[in-house]
């Protein structure tokens, strides 16, 4: 089994499957939710991923995590290549290996429509600031081009440059030619700049070593190309240019553009009914992670803080030592290392089945892990806080140090943290969206996904903290329960063997 | 002659930072009888009491329960069963807040002496009848007025059946009128059920009435011994009678 993940096409071929890698929340028309059916994800990339795997003989199968984090994910083995408008970069090359382009953009420069003229071309920007996507190739365009890196404003969302041109904060942006014509190219307050400059190509990933894998795919992408069902694909999207000639790609037969490639905000408004039921399924699994971590969290918390304050000296220190690591570094830095240490891990240790892990148990006990550290601090206040008078009562009485947490102290420090504890699931709530970078669709990634495809991302972030409010509602509710009960008194010993 | 209940040889304690509060001290509690401890505040008293209750390890000494070595040479021995024959009562009744009254009670016997939870509370009721707070099982500890709740700890410390119990001031955190409640059942225990005890107190009423037996502390050293009569007593220790002039 090990020897087989050595290499991508055998295995791909064994398991008959080809998981490939995308940001289904990056943007269209790459990969993203159909405006008209959130569930469905739809894209040139998606029409071309599924053409390679027909023609490799297995089935295409979509692995989505952050875009950012693809490449390591494909490190990290959790898919075979990767297809999401990857540009072609030196830097790259030295990590990864691409495959033939199957597409070609240029830069595309994008201003308000008042300032067509005023901005006619780069130059004109000069000594102003300019919007891009983090890590997209329009980046090095602009620092060959001379413009300083204090004016080139870097954002994660590959919307957000455009929403900024709109509203003044930046005098343009630069985009890669296809995602400004899908978000400016209808939008009346946004004009196009004709100089396009810098051209550039896509192509798949593959990890350095897969050769036969990549020498697969060349062939595969090779005729799609030549018998036109490549040309016939970006067509569709509204994407062929005569440009697209220079790799190679026949144009095949014409065919028209279909709706889902123009992007212009739905007319008749969002289909809700489908909207809210997505909303309501990533709110579902918002709650999920929540639901099943924050318990695992206190508990563990709990016994973190008994052994800070009662374990022997070196486990007290360890305990100490974890809380202070999990509480001192980023939950999305603890997400990331763990998911993409898993396999190396899991080989490590001999237990391969690390490497299937789910990324949402992933996610769990990463959230898990990291409250503990913070609930272990409450408990640890809340242990304090039980005078030393009522260990001496047990102590006379000959509870054993253990018997006196257990029946004496922790049932009465439980009722002083629950409070701080409820807090805490509050703010887990809305912790638990960390683990949409890992690529679990939970309630604001699926909104943001939604709203980038619909040009709607105000109203779903409205909608998403609505969903995020009543989740909220309900753990204070459960909250104040859980206090009422821990604030009754028990007449009876419990039951010796429970 | 018989095994004493209680017996304490060359006790010495000291802190790191306030230095030596007890020297030497030795006593021996006969059965049924009542030993008391008087002195002035910081005498050395309720360290004393806490050596005895095995809360405190002495530095030096040894200590012996029903004849069964406890304390030696400033170890406390670490079998249980010889913690649970001295029972104590506190200043503070330090009741357990989550349970109530009666559960307050047989919570040790269930879970220390391992009986069954209907055994269990039938003797920490009969434990409550004898300090008379039957009515009171059901009661939060909040719900209790501090000598209710002095009594509840009381009968705590008894349903485990010790061979002495220890009371550290008891009625310190009382006013007169709950002193008076708690003292009653404590001479009604001591006089009528013969209970084997050494208490730390300031009511010389109750010394005079009960105590078999008294120690006068001072400067952590037992200064005098002797029975209840002592406190009739003047021109025997200039300390004892300044002691009983203040009190």
């Amino acid at each position: 089994m090990v020897a087989a993940a050595d290499d991508g096409l055998s295995r791909m071929r064994e398991s008959g499957i080809m998981r490939w890698g995308c940001d289904i929340s990056g943007a269209a028309p790459f990969t993203f939710p159909d405006p008209a059916n959130p569930d469905r994800i739809i894209g040139f990339e998606v029409e071309i991923a599924e053409e390679l795997a027909r023609r490799l003989g297995v089935r295409a199968e979509r692995f989505s995590a952050d875009w950012l984090a693809l490449i390591d994910a494909l490190d990290a083995d959790r898919c075979d290549l990767l297809i999401n408008g990857f540009e072609v970069t030196a830097d790259r090359e030295r990590v990864v290996a691409f495959s033939r382009p199957y597409f070609r953009y240029t830069q595309q420069l994008v201003v308000r429509a008042e300032d067509r003229e005023r901005f006619a071309s780069l130059e004109d920007l000069k000594g102003r600031p300019i919007a891009v996507l983090n890590g997209s190739a329009s980046i090095d365009s602009l620092r060959s081009a001379g413009v300083p890196a204090s004016l080139i404003i870097q954002y994660d969302d590959s919307l957000a440059p455009f929403t900024e041109t709109v509203l003044e904060r930046v005098d343009a942006c630069l985009q890669e030619s296809l995602i400004a014509r899908f978000y400016a190219g209808h939008d009346p307050r946004l004009a196009l700049v004709d100089a396009t400059f810098d051209p550039g190509v896509y192509a798949v990933i593959v990890r350095k070593h897969d050769e036969a894998l990549l020498a697969s795919v060349n062939g595969a992408l090779k005729t799609m190309q030549a018998d036109g069902t490549l040309g016939r694909i970006l067509q569709r999207w509204g994407l062929w240019s005569d440009a697209q000639r220079d790799l190679g790609t026949d144009r095949g037969p014409i065919v028209a553009t279909i709706p889902e490639a123009i992007g212009t905000p739905p007319e008749d408004g969002l289909p809700w009914s489908l909207v809210l039921w997505s909303l309501a399924r990533a709110a579902a699994m918002t709650a999920l992670l929540t639901v099943v971590s924050m318990p695992i969290a206190t508990f563990l918390g709990l016994l973190l803080a008994i052994a800070i304050l009662h374990g022997p000296k070196p486990i007290s220190r360890l305990c100490r030592g974890y809380v202070l690591v999990m509480r001192g570094t980023p939950l999305l830095v603890q997400i990331f290392l763990l998911y993409y240490s898993l396999p190396a891990l899991g080989a490590w240790l001999g237990i391969p089945e690390l490497l299937t892990w789910n990324k949402i148990i992933v996610g769990i006990v990463c959230l898990a892990a990291n409250y503990a550290a913070y609930e272990a601090e409450i408990h640890r206040a809340a242990l304090h806080a039980i005078p030393r008078s009522q260990w001496d009562a047990a102590c006379a009485l000959g509870f054993t140090r253990w018997q006196t947490l257990r029946f004496i102290v922790v049932p009465q420090s439980w009722r002083l943290s629950l409070p701080a504890i409820i807090n805490d699931l509050n703010s887990l709530i809305k912790d638990s969206s960390l683990v949409s970078m890992i690529g679990v669709q939970e309630l604001l990634a699926v909104a943001l996904g939604i709203g980038k495809a619909s040009f709607a991302v105000p109203s779903m972030l409205v909608a998403a903290a609505a969903f995020y409010l009543a989740l909220s509602l309900l753990s204070d509710w459960f909250g104040q329960a859980l206090e009422r009960r821990a604030r009754a008194v028990r007449s009876l010993p419990e039951p010796l063997h429970q | 002659m018989t095994t004493p209940a209680l017996e304490a040889h060359g006790i010495c304690k000291r802190w790191p930072r306030t230095g030596a509060v007890l020297t030497d001290c030795s006593l021996r509690v006969e059965r049924r009888t009542v030993h008391a401890l008087i002195g002035a505040s910081g005498s050395g008293k309720s360290t004393l009491l806490r050596c005895l209750g095995l809360l405190e390890p002495p530095d030096a000494g040894s200590i012996l329960v029903d004849g069964v070595l406890a304390v030696d040479r400033g170890i406390v021995a670490a079998d249980r069963t010889i913690r649970r024959s001295v029972g104590m009562v506190f200043q503070e009744p330090s009741l357990f807040a989550h349970l109530s009254a009666l559960a307050n009670v047989a919570l040790a016997p269930h879970r220390v002496l391992g009986l069954d939870p209907e055994v269990a509370q039938e003797r920490s009721r009969a434990a409550l009848e004898r300090v008379h707070a039957l009515h009171l099982a059901d009661r939060r500890p909040d719900e209790l007025s501090g000598g209710e709740r002095q009594r509840v700890a009381i009968a705590r410390a008894l349903v485990m059946e010790p061979t002495v119990l220890l009371c550290d001031e008891p009625t310190s955190a009382l006013d007169p009128m709950l002193t008076r409640e708690v003292m009653a059942v404590l001479r009604e225990l001591a006089l009528d059920a013969g209970t084997t005890m050494v208490i730390v107190t300031h009511d010389l009423d109750f010394v005079a009435a009960a105590a078999d037996s008294v120690d006068f502390l001072h400067a952590g050293r037992i200064r005098i011994s002797g029975t209840a009569d002592l406190l009739g007593t003047r021109g025997l220790d200039d300390e004892l009678d300044r002691f009983l002039q203040r009190s």
